[in-house]
Order: C-alpha cells, then structure tokens, then sequence
C-alpha cells in the first residue's frame, strides 16, 4: 500500500548537476533517490534528489564535500510504499 | 424503524444515490443502514449526512466492510436539501481506465543513459498520481523492467499493491532469458496483450 509521507527534495540547476548529485550521494551510501522534480517545488522539467527529512544536515555536508550545487531544499508530501 | 441498503460490490455513486433515495422516503428519527465494502464509499456517505443533516456514524466490520448508520433528522419537505454532494474521488470507480504500456525499458529516442533515468522518473510519477492507471503492460525491453535488479521494481510493487495490474509479455521474457527473473505482476500472452489494450479508455505510452 502507499502512504502520504513527508521527504526532502533536493532541487538542481541543471540535469546533469543531478546525475551527478546522484552519483555521488550513491558513492556516499546515503538513501534516497532521483525523482522528476515535483510539481509543487517548480514546474520546470528536471530531477530533483529525495530523501528523508532527518536525512538535511548529512546531505548538506556530503553536496558540499563533492562539489554539488543544491539550487533549493524543500520538503514535499509524496506518496510512497508503506 | 431501520432501512437496510446492502451496497457493497456497488460502483460509486450508488451507494449514495440508494441511500440518498431511502433518506427522502424516510421519517424523522428513522435508521439508514448501509453496507459498503470501501472508505470512499464511506466518506461519500458521511458527506451525504453532512448535507441532508442527518446523524452519522460507521464502524468497520470486516476487512472489506463498513457498516454506516444515518438517522433521518429532517424530513425531505422541510429540509433544505442540497442536490450536489460533491463525492470523494468517485472517479475511482468510473473514472477512465488508463494502461500504460512501455515497450522500452528506456524513454524516447537518444542518449541511453537518459533514456534510462527519464523511465525511471516515468514509473515513479505514475506512483504519485492520485488516479492509477488500471494495468501497466511490458514488453520487448521494457520487460527488463518487471525483472530482478530493475530500477523501478519498488515503484511496480507499490502500483501492484494499489491494485494495478502488472502485465509483462510472456514471450520477451523468454527470448531475454528473464523467464525465471521476473520479480512483480504476471505473464500474459499477446492476446491479453491487445485485449487490455482494447479494454482501455486511454492507453499512454512514454
């Protein structure tokens, strides 16, 4: 079943910054995921990169160890598996 | 008095137009009870109370079934009643059927490594529509996709559990050799290939 959930959506300035987020967010081991950006942050086309909320502060330090330039922080009510 | 509605296995609106019917014809202070097997049936009723102003309460029965009591408070010439109760995602019930068929287990034409991610966030954003789709169909590479070590199981089985049904083409799996690693929803042959198809109201395909 699916349920409402609060997630932190990291936002990018352009797609291939977010591939790369992912990229190294994934060599970081640290959970979440690439999702299309949602309507609610922008409606502009782009990826964004989800994770959970107690997830800001690691996430933050690991953008800035890599290099990665997060456009925007947001937190958005998803759906997602219970 | 009590009037009994057995309304479960009924499409909305029935269940409200049934019970709106036994409420016109009722007296003050007369029991409505009505048997439903889903919550939106539910909240469409309590919403039918809410207009009719009529006492409500419900209680779950069984894993499929709700029980739901209106009292008749105002009689049909003295209550101001409201025609349009706007009811609760009705639409699932006969709204569109939607299938969704991916033929590719990447999206459009161009760089793979794209293609790859745009599907990805394809079957991800199918998970966040409030309407699902009623059937997602794969086949040639897109059956790579229902198949073990794929990047959008999680969201198949998400969709399977909501009662989406996942559909992969028997015969791709075979000529990929995933026969044995098929890890959400069923096979179908190319006859209930065409007939889901057939069957829908929209068919989308990324």
């Amino acid at each position: 079943m699916r349920e409402r959930v609060k997630r932190l959506v990291l936002s990018f300035s352009t797609t291939t910054q977010a591939m790369a987020a992912e990229q190294w967010f994934q060599r970081k081991n640290l959970p979440g995921r690439l999702i299309p950006l949602p309507g609610s942050i922008s409606a502009e086309c782009g990826l964004a990169w989800c994770t959970e909320i107690e997830q800001k502060r690691t996430v933050e330090q690991a953008a800035k160890e890599g290099a990665i330039q997060i456009q925007g922080i947001h937190e958005v009510m998803l759906y997602e598996r219970k | 008095m009590e009037t009994k509605i057995d309304a479960r296995g009924m499409a909305c609106p029935k269940p409200v137009i049934l019970t709106k019917k036994a409420m016109d014809n009722g007296r003050k202070g007369e029991e409505i009870c009505v048997l439903v097997d889903n919550t939106i049936a539910v909240e469409n009723l309590r919403k039918l109370a809410a207009s009719q102003k009529a006492d409500y309460k419900f209680r779950k029965k069984g894993e499929k079934e709700y029980e739901v009591i209106l009292t008749v408070q105002q009689e049909t010439d003295e209550a101001k009643v409201q025609e349009t109760v706007e009811l609760e995602n009705c639409s699932i019930k006969t709204g569109k059927k939607t299938v969704v068929v991916l033929s590719s287990d990447k999206m459009g034409e161009g760089e793979e490594k794209l293609g790859k991610i745009l599907i990805k966030g394809f079957v991800y954003a199918l998970t966040q529509l409030e309407q699902l789709p009623s059937a997602v169909l794969f086949y040639n590479s897109g059956a790579f996709l229902s198949c073990e070590d794929s990047p959008v199981l999680e969201d198949l089985k998400l969709l399977e559990e909501e009662g989406v049904e996942i559909c992969t083409c028997g015969t791709c799996l075979d000529f990929y050799g995933l026969k044995e690693k098929l890890a959400v929803g069923n096979v179908v042959n190319m006859y209930q290939i065409v007939q889901t198809q057939v069957q829908a109201d929209l068919i989308l395909k990324p």
